[in-house]
């Protein structure tokens, strides 16, 4: 049995200690979709919140036989933001999200010296200006895929879609990203 | 097989993660060397797909998971005072760490001990090695001397001599044996004539005598406890 899993099993027995450990390994994966998809650490952070509460509570239900934690752990939190972006979608209509977007990237760089890092972290901070201007669908396919590092079985699991509709979506969302990068003056080597 | 741009397209991330056929490869790569339009995306897709998977994630803030505890499992009673000291050096009452200190310990008292060093009285000129190895050699030598000296101190071992000596001295030295003309002479001799007549036992027959002696005792020891 998966190490994920086992932790899964002794929560739901109430040990907290393995609640604990299952929270330290999964919060930067959390924390790093929903900061994707909503380009605000802020929101992230609030949504990671709400997402370790619904899996908190919903701990029983997961069976191992249905998926890899991690991947039901992605869905649930696919889910969470889906409905938070249907939430704030009038919030968005008033305000540009690229002005509302704090600049994470930007103040690690600050804090680093100009090297690697600081190119890494400015690349960063451009795909993530980009992906606030891709559409919800093709974006989540794209953070899944290539950001989140899933298979298209795994991210077709938390998409809820068709195989055709994962491949196509993946392909259409990599090519207008690479579209609004040439745009914004950023050519990839 | 015919290929075009709206091909090359929709195909472009299976070409990407090489899941095209043979034949769809070579069509594609047929199509984007003489299409430039179609040769720049699919340069262009394929270097960003490159780039932003070798992207590192992104530090979570510090105080979420405590946060995520805090609400989930309640907040956590936070440790004050000497009951934070009393948490942090709990580590040292481990018996691996105990044992581990208690070795280390031991180590410096020999290295000193063997190295004739009084860490009250230590010179910065102690502690040059060829100093060091000096008071090691004298040491060691001194050990040995003292040791030699308590095992043949012991009364035991010396019961031991005093009965193997008369046995021991004609099988070692029969030549040595005083000739009967000898006797006549007066018994009363001076030091030297002593050690030129009767030599005193080799090294060897000390040392043999000793150990024979060491072994005796710790057998005798042995038995006792």
């Amino acid at each position: 049995m998966e190490p994920d899993a086992q932790l899964v099993q002794q929560c739901v027995r109430g040990n907290g200690p393995a609640w604990e450990e299952l929270v330290r390994r999964h919060t930067r994966r959390v924390f790093n979709l929903c900061y994707r998809f909503t380009g605000n650490p802020t929101e992230a952070e609030d949504l990671s919140q709400e997402v370790f509460l619904r899996i908190y509570r919903t701990l029983a239900s997961y069976r191992s036989s249905q998926g890899a934690f991690p991947t039901w752990l992605t869905s649930v939190t696919r889910n969470l933001l889906v409905d938070h972006y249907r939430r704030t979608r009038r919030d968005r209509l008033t305000d540009s999200l690229e002005d509302a977007m704090p600049k994470l990237e930007e103040k690690h760089s600050a804090a680093r010296t100009p090297d690697r890092l600081a190119q890494a972290s400015e690349l960063s901070a451009q795909l993530q200006r980009a992906l606030a201007r891709l559409s919800p669908e093709l974006r989540e396919a794209v953070i899944l895929r290539d950001l989140q590092g899933l298979e298209y079985n795994e991210v077709q699991a938390v998409l809820q879609v068709p195989e055709g509709t994962v491949k196509s979506r993946i392909n259409r969302g990599r090519i207008e990203l690479a579209r609004i990068l040439d745009e914004i003056g950023v050519r990839p080597d | 097989m015919d290929w075009n741009c709206t091909l090359t397209e929709e195909r472009l991330s299976e070409h990407l993660e090489g899941s095209l056929s043979h034949g769809e490869r070579a069509a594609f790569a047929g199509h984007i060397a003489s299409c430039v339009r179609c040769r720049q995306l699919v340069a262009n897709v394929g270097g960003l797909v490159n780039q932003i998977r070798q992207l590192a994630w992104i530090e979570e803030p510090p105080q979420l998971a405590p946060k995520i505890l805090d609400a989930t499992l309640g907040p956590r009673v936070s440790k004050r005072g000497w009951e934070w000291w009393v948490d942090r050096i709990s580590v040292l009452w481990q018996p691996r760490f105990a044992m581990g200190v208690a070795t280390a310990a031991a180590s410096v008292v020999i290295i000193f001990h063997t190295a004739g060093l009084t860490p009250t009285k230590l010179k910065k000129a102690d502690l040059s090695p060829s100093n060091i190895f000096r008071a090691a050699n004298r040491q060691a030598h001194l050990t040995y001397a003292r040791g030699a000296k308590f095992v043949n101190d012991l009364r035991v071992v010396y019961e031991i001599q005093s009965r193997l000596q008369p046995e021991a001295s004609p099988a070692v030295n029969p030549i040595q044996k005083p000739a009967p003309q000898d006797q006549s002479e007066p018994t009363l001799r001076s030091p030297e004539q002593k050690s030129q007549t009767e030599p005193r036992p080799g090294r060897s027959q000390v040392r043999s005598g000793s150990m024979l002696a060491f072994v005796v005792t710790n057998m005798f020891t042995r038995s006792l406890t």
